[in-house]
């Protein structure tokens, strides 16, 4: 039974952390072990791309509307989606009026949620859902009555937004929130949808020369960074400190079918992964 | 196949993946004159009546002589144990960051119930857009410390817990609302050179830079660790007050602006 302490003033629950400083280096590693629970491992994060694929329009959606709709009935797959150019838009008529980061990080969520509506629509026939912010725990339901489960990408943040390493746009954007989401889930890898076949050293519309990585590391990713980047900066950092997932995908949703083998676990597109993991 | 219909802005073909936004930036201060103040968990909350009742009449006298407040309520020693418990079920971060939602709010309804018959108004993370109004109408808005970060509160190396709780949410708070100083009340006159209560040789620090302070990397310290690591970055929270409130008269005196306890700066 646990015991109520008295004797200082403060009534405290004995346990591990009684009358410990939650910011002493010590009690806090005294919390940690080598891994997290897992607790959905055989599922996949899928993430669509705002402009690379949204903001084209019907010729990139509707193909890969169809792709998913037959790909969902073999795989236990969350979809989140970017906001895109409008995001973009959003951003910089909040930060020409001089809006706290915080106040930039509230008004964002609602473009890629637009995003989220139109790709439900077109998949609510073949078995999909909005899911609500955290509603977590109706997993098992959803993938029982094969429904997949449309996610909200931006994380919950808002005014709470902390300041930036550099600048006012808010760090913690949708790749973050869809990354999050699956880590903390530990889900079995995330596939980003784009519009080029992977990840590039530099920008391949602009470098004729620009190299594609096949399979590499996070480790190698973070010593040598791509001058351009198709991800946020956040979530290889955030990554580098986690614990459960150790595969992210990135393949060209223009062309048919790369997702679906991204799915099924062949190498396609660019694959990172973390930690000497296949 | 049809291009990226792109509207055209500043940001149009920013990757946004970094801090590359080269932009005329001059930020506005949403409500600079708000006062917030965080009542401390394990220190203020779990020592009762004794404690908090003194606290409550100060906060209510600056209340009265115009000071618009806005109280934030730590959790404390529940925390502390379902952090633990938590913890050896290996749960990732995020799960426990969820779980330590739930006593700050326990705590702020507590506070709420105490303060009802003096404008007391238990509000939520996302009602910030209706404090004008509670202001104005003399209200003390008492909300949880906890940010809403929940399952998405990200891992930090060699720890389970959390890296932001009540008094990275006073911070935040602050620096969305355009707020100067962030006034946490404890039951410590401040900073010391080590735990107080465990190490009696600790000696109390009035002032310091936050930069001054990671640089003596002390094996503990009074407030949250990325506190004092955003303070340098912050636009408006360029300060952090540390106040005794066992002792009378602290509160008020910080709630009015003056130098008491530790002051921590940017």
């Amino acid at each position: 039974m646990n015991k109520l302490v008295g004797g200082d003033g403060r009534t405290h629950i004995e346990s591990r952390l009684m009358r410990e400083s939650l910011q002493n280096k010590q009690v806090l590693s005294g919390t940690e072990s080598d891994r997290d629970v897992q607790i959905f491992p055989d599922v996949s994060m899928v993430s669509i791309g705002g402009q690379s694929i949204f903001d084209r329009g019907k010729d990139a959606i509707l193909p890969l509307v169809a792709e998913l709709a037959e790909v969902k009935k073999r795989h236990k797959m969350v979809i989140g989606v970017g906001g895109g150019t409008r995001v973009r838009h959003t951003m910089s008529v909040a930060m020409d009026l001089g809006l706290p980061t915080g106040g930039i990080a509230q008004l964002v969520g609602a473009m890629e949620e637009l995003n989220a509506i139109l790709l439900n629509a077109l998949l609510a026939p073949h078995g999909s859902m909005p899911m609500q912010r955290d509603h977590f725990w109706d997993l098992p339901l959803y993938f029982d009555a094969g429904i997949t489960p449309i996610a909200i990408s931006v994380p919950p943040f808002h005014f709470w937004e902390p300041p930036p390493l550099e600048g006012a746009v808010p760090m913690h954007g949708s790749d973050f929130g869809l990354f999050q989401m699956a880590e903390v889930l530990g889900f079995k890898q995330i596939i980003f949808v784009k519009d080029q076949d992977g990840l590039y050293d530099r920008d391949p519309a602009l470098h004729a020369d620009a190299k594609k990585y096949g399979r590499v590391t996070l480790e190698e990713l973070i010593a040598h960074p791509p001058k351009e980047n198709i991800l946020d900066e956040e979530l290889y950092r955030t990554w580098a400190e986690a614990k459960n997932i150790k595969r992210i995908v990135i393949v060209n949703g223009l062309k048919q079918g790369e997702l679906t083998k991204a799915l099924d676990g062949e190498d396609v597109g660019t694959v990172i992964t973390k930690g000497g993991a296949r | 196949m049809s291009e990226r219909r792109t509207i055209e802005s500043t940001l149009a073909h920013s990757t946004l993946t970094g801090s590359n936004a080269s932009h005329d930036y001059r930020p506005v201060a949403v409500m600079p004159d708000v006062r917030v103040v965080k009542i401390g968990g394990q220190s203020i909350m779990d020592r009762g009546r004794a404690a908090l009742f003194p606290i409550l009449d100060e906060i209510i006298e600056a209340r009265k002589r115009g000071i618009q407040v806005v109280v934030l309520v730590g959790g404390g020693t529940r925390a502390r144990h379902i952090y633990a418990i938590a913890s050896e079920l290996e749960m990732p971060t995020g799960v426990i960051a969820t779980l330590g939602k739930y006593i700050p709010m326990q705590n702020a309804r507590m506070v709420q119930m105490l303060l009802a018959k003096h404008g007391g108004l238990y509000i939520l993370p996302d009602d910030f857009e209706k404090l004008p109004l509670y202001l104005q109408l003399g209200c003390v808005p008492v909300m949880s410390g906890m940010p809403p970060f929940g399952y998405w509160e990200k891992r930090e190396e060699g720890s389970r817990i959390p890296p932001h709780r009540t008094d990275a949410g006073v911070f935040l708070s602050c620096e969305f609302l355009g707020a100067r100083r962030a006034i946490f009340i404890k039951d410590e006159d401040g900073l010391y050179t080590d735990d107080p209560k465990k190490t009696p040789s600790a000696t109390h620090i009035p002032r310091i830079t936050a930069k001054e302070l990671r640089e003596r990397n002390l094996p503990d310290v009074v407030v949250e660790r990325v506190v004092v690591d955003y303070l340098p970055r912050a636009r408006w929270c360029k300060e952090l007050q540390i106040v005794n409130g066992l002792k009378p008269g602290q509160v008020l005196a910080a709630l009015e602006g003056k130098d008491v306890g530790t002051i921590i700066s940017a």
